[in-house]
């Protein structure tokens, strides 16, 4: 092994030396910013992207792991480098310290990040740069959902779902998870972020209807939730949510339908409540000083085709934001889609725009509250 | 510790310094000193730099000034997770001493295979990663988990064994408690038995002999242990976050939460200053304490 490589080193340095040199030359001539990119002529269309645009370009694409994200690279990643030509580089899960250490630093390695909607709306033009909705085309976005800074990237509920051994199919309402009387058992909370669920659902236990929620009486929601504190156990991660679903520990729980319908397709006895379900979304950003924007909003554009969508609903469960996506999905996966429209009658959209700029000072309060 | 002279003795009577055995008088012309720079350096960059940054932030971020600390000690939520951490973290390492002592003690009089056996079964878990173990805990804990099954079968529980202080604890304790053994080992095995026996053969009870003889000559394990116990319990994040509850949040978990979740860096900051001036004032107190003990012992030593 030495003794061949001894001669090879001598060659490599050369060969670093002069590939040192040429980039210097190159960055001299060329002026060091992103080679310019040819995304074609025309309006853009969801879900297309021209063939070779993105040749030689790296894009790192940055979401939660799991089936979600490997759902994600099969839907829209993979195809689209592909076609693009661009190489696709896969991180997470996306943390928001990342992020902020990125964009302070001025070194953003991460190129399209997958969020929280509560908490990319109130980074808009902060931490995440606006949308270039002259390569993005959203026309097919369910409407309401993409705004300046991020489009969705699926839509999910945070639902009530409740033992059917224990409680058979009666638990209905936000006023059945709150009544520990009729109900009695533990309820799992999600704790460590917040968003879009549990205060609104105390509220409605508390009577406030469901259009005049916002702006949400925090405090109000709180005092409701002390009725239940010693019934709550809280949950941090998904994961952790779906395991305590399977496992038994808790009887009732306000989870996202995804990590819901994994415990039961895993056998676990529960169902979903869609009264009580309060649509919350994941969203595609891009952080402010990305290196090279025009490939992430043209990834972005080719996320949201109908096909991609389609696709990532039938590998994740998660619900589609294209108007006209038809994914083939099983009886049982059709009960946790928020496009049946059996489901998305009953259920209630978050006002992400509220969230967004109430959301540091609700986790404070809540944190507090929690720990309190 | 063990070193000290006996105190009381005079200045004038003491021994001449010692060359140590092993060290060479002959001079080597660098200075062995600068052996050490590597080692300094790493100490800089990966420790006092990002220590210095914390500290900086905690007073400049947002903007210059006391905001955050203001925000601390504003709040008697945030005091009571300090409070919360400290009683934990001291918890944990009374109950580490109460099961390392006498196991310590056990494996200092066993013969030598059953010594073996004794510190293989520390030293496994102790080089198992502390994830594993945590989840573990997770799947034998719960309310339907293996310990509650058992409790079951012998007509007792269920009990909530997780997610509360009682799983930290147990997970904590599980995880230090090698940090105890092993220190109070070293030193127990180089206590010398023939003084426990002198005073057995003087007359104590072997209870009386233990107690002043041998005890006395462990603290300085007693002491290293503890101290490694409580400050590792100090900063503990894993074990916590999986087994706990949010509602009794430590300060690293609330550390975590202010830099990620709220991105509020400068009161990252200053919760690990607040963490970090705790621990060098109790470390103090520690210190006076032990100082103080040292003297009567050495006094209580001379009585014997």
């Amino acid at each position: 092994m030495l003794s061949l490589n001894l001669p090879r080193r001598g060659r490599s340095v050369r060969l670093a030396l002069l590939g040192a040199g040429s980039a210097v030359l190159l960055a001299a001539c060329g002026g060091g910013g992103p080679a310019e990119i040819d995304l074609g002529e025309g309006p853009a269309k969801a879900g297309t992207v021209k063939a070779g645009a993105l040749d030689g370009v790296n894009l790192t694409f940055v979401s939660y792991g799991g089936i979600y994200q490997d759902g994600q690279m099969a839907a829209a990643g993979t195809p689209f480098a592909e076609e693009s030509g661009a190489k696709i580089l896969q991180d997470g899960p996306t943390e928001y310290a990342k992020i902020k250490a990125q964009v302070d630093s001025n070194n953003v390695t991460w190129d399209v990040v997958d969020t929280d909607s509560n908490w990319a709306a109130g980074q808009c033009g902060k931490l995440l740069q606006k949308l270039d909705y002259s390569i993005i085309d959203k026309s097919k976005v369910t409407e309401g959902l993409a705004s300046d800074c991020y489009v969705p990237a699926m839509q999910y509920a945070s639902v009530v779902v409740a033992n059917t051994e224990k409680f058979g199919d009666s638990v209905k309402t936000w006023k059945d998870f709150f009544d520990t009387e009729k109900y009695p058992g533990k309820r799992g909370v999600q704790s460590g972020d917040i968003g879009g669920g549990i205060l609104e659902g105390a509220l409605i236990a508390d009577g406030v209807a469901p259009d005049e929620l916002y702006p949400l009486d925090v405090d109000r929601a709180l005092k409701k939730l002390e009725t239940i504190r010693d019934s709550i156990v809280y949950w941090t991660t998904g994961a952790q949510a779906q395991q305590m679903l399977e496992s038994g520990e808790i009887d009732m729980g306000v989870v996202w339908s995804g990590r819901a319908y994994g415990a039961v397709e895993n056998g676990a006895p529960y169902a979903p409540a869609w009264e009580t379900g309060v649509v919350v979304m994941d969203v595609l950003t891009v952080p402010t000083n990305a290196k090279n924007p025009k490939a992430s909003m043209a990834f972005i554009n080719y996320y949201l085709g109908q096909k991609q969508q389609e696709k990532l609903t039938e590998e994740t469960s998660y619900s589609p934001i294209h108007v006209d996506a038809k994914p083939q999905v099983n009886a049982e996966g059709q009960k946790f889609l928020l496009t049946n429209p059996e489901v998305a009658d009953k259920v209630l959209t978050s006002d992400f725009t509220w969230w967004g700029e109430n959301y540091a000072e609700t986790l404070e309060k809540f944190t507090a509250w929690v720990s309190g | 510790m063990s070193q000290a002279p006996p105190v009381g003795a005079p200045e004038a009577q003491a021994p001449p310094a010692k060359v140590r055995p092993g060290s060479k008088p002959g001079r080597t012309g660098t200075n062995p000193l600068l052996l050490l720079l590597p080692a300094l350096a790493l100490i800089l960059g990966i420790f006092a730099y990002p220590l210095a940054e914390s500290m900086w932030r905690s007073v400049s971020d947002p903007q210059l000034g006391t905001q955050n600390y203001e925000w601390f000690f504003g709040s008697s939520g945030n005091l009571a997770i300090l409070g919360r951490t400290l009683w934990i973290a001291l918890l944990s390492m009374l109950i580490c001493l109460a099961l390392a002592y006498p196991y310590a003690y056990l494996m200092v009089i066993a013969g030598p295979k059953a010594r073996a056996a004794l510190i293989v079964i520390v030293l496994i878990p102790f080089w198992t990663s502390l994830m594993i173990r945590s989840f573990a805990w997770i799947v034998l804990l719960q309310d339907s988990g293996l310990v509650n099954s058992f409790l079951g079968i012998i007509g007792l529980g269920p009990y909530n064994l997780i997610r509360n202080t009682t799983g930290v604890l147990i997970g904590m304790v599980q995880v230090l408690l090698p940090f105890m053994v092993l220190p109070l080992y070293s030193v127990m095995s180089g206590v010398d038995m023939r003084l426990v026996q002198a005073a057995q053969s003087l007359g104590a009870r072997p209870a009386v002999a233990f107690l002043r003889v041998f005890v006395p000559l462990s603290m300085p394990g007693v002491v290293s242990g503890c101290l490694l116990v409580f400050i590792q319990a100090l900063g503990f994040y894993i074990t916590p976050a999986l087994l706990g509850s949010p509602s009794e949040m430590l300060i690293s978990q609330y550390i975590y939460m202010q830099v990620n979740q709220q991105l509020q860096w400068g009161r990252g900051g200053t919760l690990g200053v607040v963490l970090l001036v705790a621990t060098l004032i109790l470390l103090g107190v520690l210190g006076l304490m032990m100082r103080r003990s040292r003297r009567l012992l050495g006094d209580r030593g001379k009585l014997l």
